[in-house]
């Protein structure tokens, strides 16, 4: 299982190394996609990799420490009634979140998509859409 | 000796219900089997497709006339300008027009789009007035049932096959070939390859002049050789003209090429009927029979370098060969929508709702594509460029270039190695903030990644890295990263000052 998980540290907790103990503490595989910080507050978005008991898990981990961890879902999509199945986008992805489908068809695999957007303006009728909440 | 047949023949069978239709990729398989002997005797029509960006679209619309009348000057539909030096009410509206006021996210392409869509458009002319028509401005809305003609009217469509790109850059390039990777970091191409309708017929035995084809949606015909028709070099292409109010926006698209501008995504399918054995053999060609070239769009020159040769089946496996390195290729039409067109095509045949038109000229065989003529050559950076530069060694130290560029008054100094090659550049900025910071080596200062030129590049594309980077000077650079010059916006300048 892959899930995405936006974490929000409070001006407290700011200077603590949160993500490093919890990655020590869990057998998952964290990826860090987004990571925006300033003085008042932070904001890291993860990928995680692993059994749906060890994601709940890391998400009870932060929120211990004071980091508030929301799973988000359905953050990127590919409208099918907008999209022509031109493919401009498929070279452009990084991870191969965008694809062929065997009848020429354009797919997006959520899971593998790490929110780099470099798909969103090059698609020529917009649509692929990125809410970051 | 061998098959014949006719277009009567053919029409006389698709009113019997008897006409034997298959699509441009099924053929390739049944020639494969059969040989185009059998295939020409048993097969009437092949249906081809292609659905891609077709900048030179567009459509003539007439608004009829508004009380007091209008001799209208200039237009605008959705702020975007049409074309109308023609008479009074009648404009032409081209797909890549951008709006005045949404600039490169709406365009004519998307007028085209939104009136097909049935939605209201606003529509705002302006004129001088005259005895006859005494109104100077106007401003209503419209919708496509509220016009006379919408007329699709495309000077050139359907390209027998397209050059694929890439991009030999550091940089990100935004192209009519949509975004180009730096360092060849990917392909992109364009055409439907198998079903490609003018590499079906690449002898045009069939396509012509008069010509009934899948437009949009809808029934249209081709009308003239397209422009720029090169067949020399296998890129024919077509005029082609239809009833927008019949066409379906599925197969007519606005849109737009990031950074590019706007365009319109257009269906187009001709009928290939199978006269004889020799157009049963050409239609059968298979994508790995029909080559192109790999270019380089990072070179701005109407003659950008060959890379290697390509196939359409190299192309359509998603990944291709550039420099060593397997690249990601993007198409940039649709196979999914040129092949519903194909079958869509096939089955209004089948059906008996499609006939076949006998074209009354064939399309060209020796139209030369041709270069334009300029009176004046335009400067590359070479005839501008300072030369030599005056560079300066990494170990040198900050003191004696900030006294170097003061005496010399000038603002950008190249640092190089022992073979003159580019290590990184300081300027007199540089050189102004590091003055009481106790740095002493230039090496210490320098900018290591710096843009550069090239001594063979137009003027026009240098001005641009200045522009884009916002900054005033471009080290000149041989292909060993040797600097041979230096260009400046002063250098650039001096050219506009010799032209005027």
């Amino acid at each position: 299982m892959n899930i995405k998980i936006l974490l929000r540290y409070a001006e407290e907790v700011l200077d603590k190394p949160i993500l490093a103990e919890v990655i020590r503490k869990t057998s998952a595989e964290i990826n860090i996609l987004h990571a925006e910080i300033n003085a008042r507050k932070g904001e890291i978005l993860i990928g995680v990799e692993g059994p749906p008991e060890e994601i709940e898990k890391i998400i009870k981990l932060f929120e211990e420490k004071g980091v508030e961890a929301e799973k988000l879902e359905h953050v990127v999509t590919l409208d099918s009634d907008v999209c022509m199945d031109c493919g401009a986008c498929i070279s452009l992805c990084p991870t191969g979140a965008l694809s062929i489908a065997g009848d020429y068809s354009v797919k997006l695999d959520e899971d593998k998509c790490i929110l780099c957007e470099v798909c969103v303006p090059a698609c020529p009728v917009r649509a692929i859409k990125v809410k970051r909440p | 000796m061998g098959t014949s047949k006719s277009y009567e023949e053919i029409n006389q069978k698709i009113r019997d219900g008897d006409v034997v239709v298959v699509t441009a990729e099924e053929i390739v398989e049944l020639v494969r089997e059969k040989g185009e002997g059998k295939v020409a005797k048993e097969v009437d029509v092949v249906t081809t497709g292609t659905f891609g960006a077709m900048c030179s679209s567009g459509a003539w619309l007439n608004f009829g006339h508004a009380d007091p009348p209008i001799k209208m000057q200039r237009i605008w539909l959705n702020d975007v300008e049409a074309y109308t030096g023609v008479a009074a009410v009648d404009a032409y509206i081209g797909a890549t027009q951008l709006s005045e006021t949404r600039g490169m996210e709406y365009g004519g392409g998307h007028v085209i789009e939104d009136l097909l869509r049935g939605k209201e458009v606003e529509l705002r002319a302006t004129a001088y007035g005259t005895d006859c028509y005494p109104r100077r401005e106007i401003e209503t809305t419209i919708t496509i049932h509220d016009i006379n003609q919408a007329v699709l009217c495309n000077p050139r469509n359907a390209y027998q096959r397209y050059m694929a790109a890439t991009n030999s850059r550091d940089e990100t390039i935004y192209t009519y070939m949509g975004t180009l990777l730096p360092s060849y970091g990917n392909v992109t191409f364009s055409g439907a390859g198998v079903l490609s309708p003018l590499h079906k017929d690449p002898n045009y035995e069939t396509i012509g002049v008069g010509t009934r084809i899948f437009l949009g949606g809808a029934q249209g015909y081709i009308t003239w050789e397209g422009t720029q028709h090169n067949p020399t070099k296998a890129l024919g292409t077509i005029m082609v003209t239809g009833d927008l109010k019949e066409m379906n926006p599925r197969y007519l698209r606005g849109c737009t090429i990031h950074r590019y501008g706007t365009s319109l995504y257009v269906g187009l399918g001709i009928p290939i009927p199978i006269l004889n054995e020799r157009v049963a053999q050409t239609v059968a060609a298979s994508e790995d029979q029909i080559k192109t070239q790999l270019l380089d769009y990072g070179v701005p020159r109407r003659d950008r370098p060959v890379l290697r040769n390509v196939t359409y089946a190299e192309l359509r496996s998603g990944k291709v060969e550039v420099k060593g390195k397997e690249v990601p290729v993007s198409p940039l039409s649709s196979f999914k929508i040129s092949r519903e067109i194909a079958e869509k095509l096939k089955k209004w045949i089948g059906e008996g709702k499609f006939f076949l038109s006998p074209p009354v000229e064939l399309l060209s065989r020796d139209t030369i594509f041709k270069p334009m003529k300029q009176v004046t050559g335009a400067p590359l950076v070479k005839d501008v460029m300072t030369k030599p530069a005056i560079t300066a060694s990494p170990d040198d130290r900050i003191s004696s270039a900030a006294k170097l560029l003061a005496e010399r008054a000038f603002n950008h100094l190249p640092i190089v190695d022992k073979q003159g090659r580019l290590l990184g550049i300081v300027t007199s900025w540089d050189l102004a903030v590091a003055l009481g910071t106790g740095k002493r080596k230039l090496s210490e200062i320098m900018t290591k990644k710096v843009i550069t030129a090239a001594e063979d590049e137009p003027v026009d594309a240098a001005a641009r890295k200045l522009e884009q980077h916002n900054i005033s000077g471009l080290p000149v650079i041989n292909a060993d990263r040797v600097v041979r010059g230096i260009i400046t916006s002063e250098d650039i300048s001096k050219l506009i000052g010799r032209r005027v």
